[in-house]
């Protein structure tokens, strides 16, 4: 059980003057049982490339093969891959349409053709996966908070029984709090079932916690693909592309590079005024000097 | 998926069209469509096509888009054809079973025909060059005079420039819920009438809360923004003639005299 994709480039309007290449040769393999994060800056090629993990977008050129077999290839069944391989989209709560939250979370079995029974056990247990409380079950979806909505949306596509579960930004959008308790609340789901789970984000801070490898995009194309700890040690490379590096970072490096001796580990802006201010003190010193 | 539909396309690049006064582009298409209808022969739609023909060499938008216009009217043109082909009384020229043909039914249809096509091209080239902005600004400032007789003239241009705003906007989302509903296996192709209808709820519902969240989001946004109607509002960049607007309605006025007189005083 794996997903596999090879060379695959992808542009928007590919038939317009205005192409737009948004995937450049990504290789990626997903096994099983993985917890991925995959980061990049906005407009890196995330969603795009989360986009063809389940044959929502076809590939311009490359192919992505699941099992052994291409998706794009003949008869290949898509309404089976697309259960196989869940896709939760950014703000999910904005697809809730039901009555009630059972009901919605009911909507992707029932589409798979499953027996009633079936259906309403997956979708009991997808929400109790995602920590839903029982008493709520009954309850308008757009009634909840914008948490609780996010976790039925995330329980409707659990609700089908992926063996991989991607999440396009489940974070976004949440208080510090929601967030910690949703990214938690992935991190147990992913013990309790063992399916692979791809986290996408654009912050460092947001998957390092719990993923045990770590994707970077940039530009349409797969800058690193290692283990966390492995990737962190390329911080250099990670600020040329916008990520995980504060605002003083770049403008202590610049000024480093200008001969001033500022310390370049300065993180929070009153450190950087302070070693900023010294250096600047020296230098002056060191021209009276040579005066 | 849904990116190909067009709708008053704007085609961008800088032309002395483009450049034109809105309020000039506007008068100057209603003008064109009535001429097309003062028109009954041969040589006033030489004139006229030749007017639209400068006009779409000086605006600088390929003749492909023009074309891509006509495309969604070919139904009501053949429709337009057909019928005056048929139906109209007159000498006939073919006659067979029931149906006639005469020499003024062919007339009127060819005339139908070059009228309609001058029609969409002329009025497609007025939103090729022309913002929905501009099209609103052009449009409240023309019908200005109606204010005195009670009609709320700034409030359906700011509805009108809103509406055409928010397509794209909803396009967008429509794409995504839809993607979105895919992902948890929802089918909006295969089945019959009935099953195809019970498959948009999913994406209806969804779409009309977007709708009415953004609404209420916009309506916020301009009230704090102290937004409280057109009574006593100026604009950022008024709508002013310069010396080629004048220019233009003096030609306007020039191309109109000339498709009067060749109708009035060349045969056939």
């Amino acid at each position: 059980m794996s997903l596999k994709l090879e060379h695959v480039s992808y542009m928007y309007g590919s038939d317009t003057t205005l192409a737009v290449r948004a995937l450049c040769d990504i290789n990626l393999e997903i096994p099983d049982g993985q917890f991925v994060g995959l980061i990049g800056h906005t407009g890196s090629g995330k969603s795009t490339l989360v986009q063809h993990l389940n044959g929502l977008l076809a590939p311009t050129q490359g192919t992505v093969t699941y099992n052994g077999r291409d998706i794009w290839g003949k008869d290949f069944p898509k309404k089976e891959l697309r259960s196989k391989v869940g896709l939760v989209f950014q703000y999910p709560e904005h697809q809730l349409f039901e009555v009630d939250v059972f009901s919605d979370v009911c909507f992707g079995p029932k589409n798979l053709g499953l027996p009633k029974e079936e259906v309403e056990a997956r979708a009991m247990r997808a929400l109790k996966l995602v920590g839903f409380p029982e008493e709520y079950y009954k309850q308008s979806p757009f009634e909840l908070s914008g948490g609780q909505k996010r976790r039925v949306a995330i329980a409707g596509v659990l609700a089908m029984q992926p063996e991989i579960l991607v999440l396009d930004e489940p974070t976004a959008g949440l208080d510090p709090r929601g967030r910690d308790e949703i990214l938690g609340q992935i991190a147990h789901l992913k013990e309790e079932t063992g399916i692979s789970v791809v986290l996408v984000s654009h912050s460092m801070e947001d998957v390092a916690n719990y993923v045990e490898r770590i994707i970077v995009m940039s530009g349409g194309r797969i800058l690193f693909d290692d283990a966390p700890r492995k990737v962190f040690g390329h911080v250099r490379e990670l600020e040329e592309v916008g990520l995980a590096a504060p605002c003083v970072t770049y403008i202590l490096h610049r000024l480093r590079e200008k001969g001033y001796l500022v310390d370049t580990g300065a993180t929070t802006v009153l450190e950087a005024r302070d070693t900023i201010l010294e250096a600047l003190r020296k230098k002056r010193g060191e021209e009276r000097h040579r005066c | 998926m849904l990116r190909d539909i067009t709708l008053g396309q704007y085609y961008q690049t800088d032309s002395i069209l483009h450049r034109m006064d809105c309020r000039v582009k506007l008068v100057a298409t209603l003008v064109y469509i009535i001429s097309l209808f003062l028109v009954d022969n041969i040589w006033g739609f030489a004139v006229a096509a030749v007017f639209l023909a400068v006009c779409i060499r000086l605006s600088k938008v390929p003749f492909s888009f023009m074309v891509k216009g006509m495309k969604s009217i070919a139904f009501l043109m053949l429709f337009a054809v057909v019928f005056n082909l048929f139906l109209t009384p007159g000498k006939p020229v073919v006659a067979f079973w029931k149906l006639r043909i005469t020499d003024a039914g062919i007339r009127m249809a060819v005339q139908m025909a070059v009228r309609l096509t001058l029609l969409i091209i002329g009025s497609s080239l007025m939103t090729l060059t022309t913002t929905p902005n501009h099209l609103t600004d052009g449009m409240e400032s023309l019908l200005k005079p109606l204010k005195k007789l009670k009609v709320p003239v700034h409030e359906v241009a700011m509805m009108t420039s809103i509406a055409l705003r928010f397509i794209p906007i909803l396009m967008e989302e429509t794409d995504k819920i839809m993607k979105a509903q895919i992902a948890r296996g929802a089918d909006f192709e295969s089945g019959n009438l009935i099953q195809k209808a019970r498959a948009m709820v999913p994406l209806l519902v969804p779409l009309f809360i977007a709708a009415f969240r953004r609404a209420n989001d916009l309506a916020m946004a301009m009230e704090a923004r102290c937004y409280r109607g057109g009574e006593g509002r100026t604009k950022m960049k008024p709508l002013v003639y310069r010396r080629n607007d004048y220019i233009a309605y003096g030609v306007l006025a020039f191309y109109l005299a000339a498709v009067l007189a060749v109708g009035r005083f060349m045969p056939i």
